[in-house]
């Protein structure tokens, strides 16, 4: 209740109209030209979302969410490290975006349409990082596989959220009754599961992951095949900034295509070499994908080698997913959606012609 | 060891005391067993869960970040130095007077004034050190910044509210009093919300007012109307006859209030505004929630960390544990102050 009436303050829409007629419609100059001039990248991330962003002991940020900021970086200014973060809740993240505060916003974000249009939140969505989905969690003893099998049960959710709705809206339209039981944090939620108040927990399938690896006993648990909703989480920069907006979107895309071609950060120096001077001389496609050749980089305002910079920061697509949610770390979550269109995912990226 | 008849008698008086106090009557004893049953059971439970089952890893591992947030390493000095200063500045003000020399004594308001710039001189960048941005302050030393920077912003602007309630000029009056009246009627986590998300529209393009800033800023003004209320209750406890008497001494509207009022107003708000300075720490745990990494928001960080998945209760008991010393300690030194003031008051 408290974040519905906040984000009814916060969210009025008279006061955006008035603040952008406060400021004349001048030629501006890209976010590009801005990252450059500064050095340094502003990236607005979560920072308590394991696996996606979070504080190592060391006191840096890492996850799936801050390694993107850190390729656009790379891409950008040729230093992964030249990223100035930004913690946002989720009630900031569109004002801190809107208002100058950061340059991109990589803080796992669903795209819709009212957040992409001119008439919602105006953002650009580079293309998706992670596809989500709203699941559910039950304890292995109840035997649940379906929902219908949960049926007259109580469900802990998150309350004023989008969570709830969906839920809502799945049971409803398969005649299956139940209970919410509404929580703020997901602490309290998994609390409450564990007290035996709710049967199930509904939440995205990556945040009852991170739930459930941090339950004594991970294995009694088990989350749904069935999913209630699409989640697909995508990086985002502001309206009406195209040079940047394309920036990012390549530096995202290069990063997929690094991983259909086979292109890690451990071999990207051999496949460097090898494609100047050895074997792979004559791969017109491998060369401009490279930068060796051709200008696809200085297109989009960038160096020709870009995509080499950011996969030797962070690696390709596939090895960024496997070092924050691959198998033996405590996030692990299956690649399913997530793996590329080789392997019968969803991550496509166009050609770089 | 050999018992003497004294002592003996003595903790013969402690039974009798033990039994007249808590076991007068069969309802007394009754009271009394329930209670060592239920607080006993609750603490045995809760140190067996602390000695046994919990793991303070996430604690043991992070301290650095409890305290100065991610402070660069190789600037952690300056961190440790400013929350140094600040603990020897404690131990200065609460140490009996006859140990400390009176020219001390009297620095220490100043003392306390100037440790605030000297944080942000620290911490910032100036005296030719290398400049850290305030998105690197966090922890212990952002939430202490915070409060501080909070007072240091209220209590002036407090009590000339307070004053300008009881002005003369209706329009300051009405002003104030709406000011007020509206801050008190509002929530602070609505406050702090107007203050990160509506701040940056307002603004012309291309400034920007630091989050630190804007969050000390949106504290000071809330705290400030609190405040004004508590220096109003001082003043309205001062007889008419003292100003009647001042002004027949001569003395001019400005003086009386300096001499005559504030110092006898401040003294009698103390306690209240002691309050006001302990609940602005427990405030800015509130920031959290809007993204600043203070001692609660980094230790939510901190739990996102795959390794500690799951131990909040672990960080939870630790937060408590700290905010509770950082609050008694504030507690003690608003007393020492309140022992010095009626010492000097007596005079």
């Amino acid at each position: 209740m408290l974040v519905k009436s906040l984000k009814r303050f916060a969210i009025a829409p008279l006061l955006l109209a008035l603040a952008s007629c406060a400021t004349a419609p001048e030629e501006k100059v890209s976010l590009l030209e801005q990252v450059k001039s500064r050095g340094e990248l502003r990236c607005g991330i979560s920072g308590r979302l394991p696996g996606f962003s979070y504080l190592t002991t060391e006191g840096t940020y890492t996850g799936l969410d801050t390694d993107i900021c850190r390729a656009v970086a790379a891409a950008t200014l040729g230093d992964p490290d030249k990223v100035d973060y930004t913690q946002l809740t989720a009630a900031q993240r569109f004002t801190a975006l809107s208002s100058g505060e950061i340059d991109l916003l990589s803080r796992n974000t669903t795209q819709t349409l009212s957040r992409d249009s001119g008439g919602g939140n105006g953002l650009v969505f580079a293309p998706v990082v992670f596809y989500d989905g709203q699941g559910v969690l039950v304890s292995k003893d109840s035997g649940a596989t379906t929902l219908e099998d949960l049926e007259g049960e109580s469900f802990c959710v998150g309350g004023g959220t989008t969570t709830e709705r969906n839920l809502n809206d799945v049971l409803q339209a398969r005649g299956i009754s139940f209970e919410p039981v509404k929580f703020e944090t997901p602490q309290e939620r998994e609390q409450a599961y564990l007290d035996g108040r709710c049967a199930a927990i509904t939440a995205d399938r990556s945040s009852l992951n991170s739930s459930r690896s941090g339950f004594e006993n991970p294995d009694d648990h088990v989350i749904l095949d069935e999913v209630l909703s699409k989640e697909p989480l995508a990086p985002a920069t502001v309206d009406g900034d195209d040079q940047w907006a394309d920036a990012v979107r390549w530096t995202v895309y290069g990063l997929m295509s690094a991983e259909e071609q086979g292109i890690t950060q451990a071999n990207i120096d051999e496949q460097l070499a090898s494609a100047t001077s050895g074997a792979d001389q004559e791969n017109a496609a491998l060369r401009r994908f490279l930068g060796i050749e051709g200008d696809l980089g200085s297109k989009l305002g960038l160096p020709n080698d870009f995509v080499v910079q950011a996969v030797r920061a962070v690696g390709n697509y596939g090895e960024i997913y496997d070092r924050h949610l691959g198998r033996g770390t405590s996030t692990f979550i299956p690649r399913g959606l997530n793996a590329s269109y080789t392997d019968g995912g969803l991550h496509y990226a166009p050609p770089f012609n | 060891m050999v018992e003497s008849p004294r002592s003996g008698s003595w903790s013969r008086q402690l039974l009798l005391r033990i039994r007249r106090g808590l076991f007068a009557s069969p309802l007394d004893t009754l009271i009394t067993v329930v209670l060592v049953v239920v607080c006993g059971g609750g603490l045995w439970n809760l140190l067996h869960w602390a000695v046994l089952q919990a793991d303070w890893a996430v604690v043991l591992e992070n301290v650095r970040l409890y305290f100065n947030g991610n402070f660069p390493v190789s600037q952690i000095w300056r961190s440790w130095s400013w929350l140094g200063l600040l603990a020897a500045l404690c131990i200065l003000t609460l140490m009996p007077s006859k140990v400390v020399p009176p020219a001390v004594v009297r620095l220490l308001p100043l003392l306390w004034v100037l440790i605030l710039p000297i944080g942000l001189l620290l911490l910032a960048s100036g005296l030719g050190l290398e400049p850290v941005k305030s998105r690197f302050w966090g922890g212990l030393q952002l939430s202490l910044l915070l409060t501080l920077g909070t007072i240091l912003m209220a209590l002036p602007l407090g009590i000339l509210m307070a004053l300008a309630r009881r002005s003369e000029l209706p329009l300051l009056r009405w002003l104030t009093t709406g000011y007020i009246e509206l801050m008190r009627g509002m929530p602070l986590i609505a406050v702090l919300f107007f203050g990160q998300l509506m701040i940056p529209l307002f603004l012309p393009e291309g400034w920007t007012l630091n989050r630190v800033l804007r969050a000390v800023v949106s504290l000071g003004f809330f705290m400030a109307a609190y405040m004004a209320e508590d220096v109003r209750g001082g003043l309205q406890s001062i007889p008419k006859t003292q100003l009647e008497a001042a002004r027949s001494l001569g003395l001019s509207p400005l003086l009386t209030v300096a001499l005559v009022e504030l110092p006898q107003a401040l003294r009698t708000a103390l306690p209240a505004l002691a309050n006001q300075c302990v609940a602005s720490l427990q405030n800015t745990s509130l920031l959290a929630y809007l993204g600043l990494i203070e001692l609660l928001g980094i230790s939510r960080s901190i739990l996102a960390n795959p390794d500690y998945l799951g131990h909040h209760l672990e960080v939870y008991i630790w937060l408590a544990l700290l905010y509770w010393a950082v609050c008694i300690l504030m507690t003690s030194l608003a007393h020492r102050v309140e022992r010095t003031l009626n010492v000097t008051g007596h005079h």
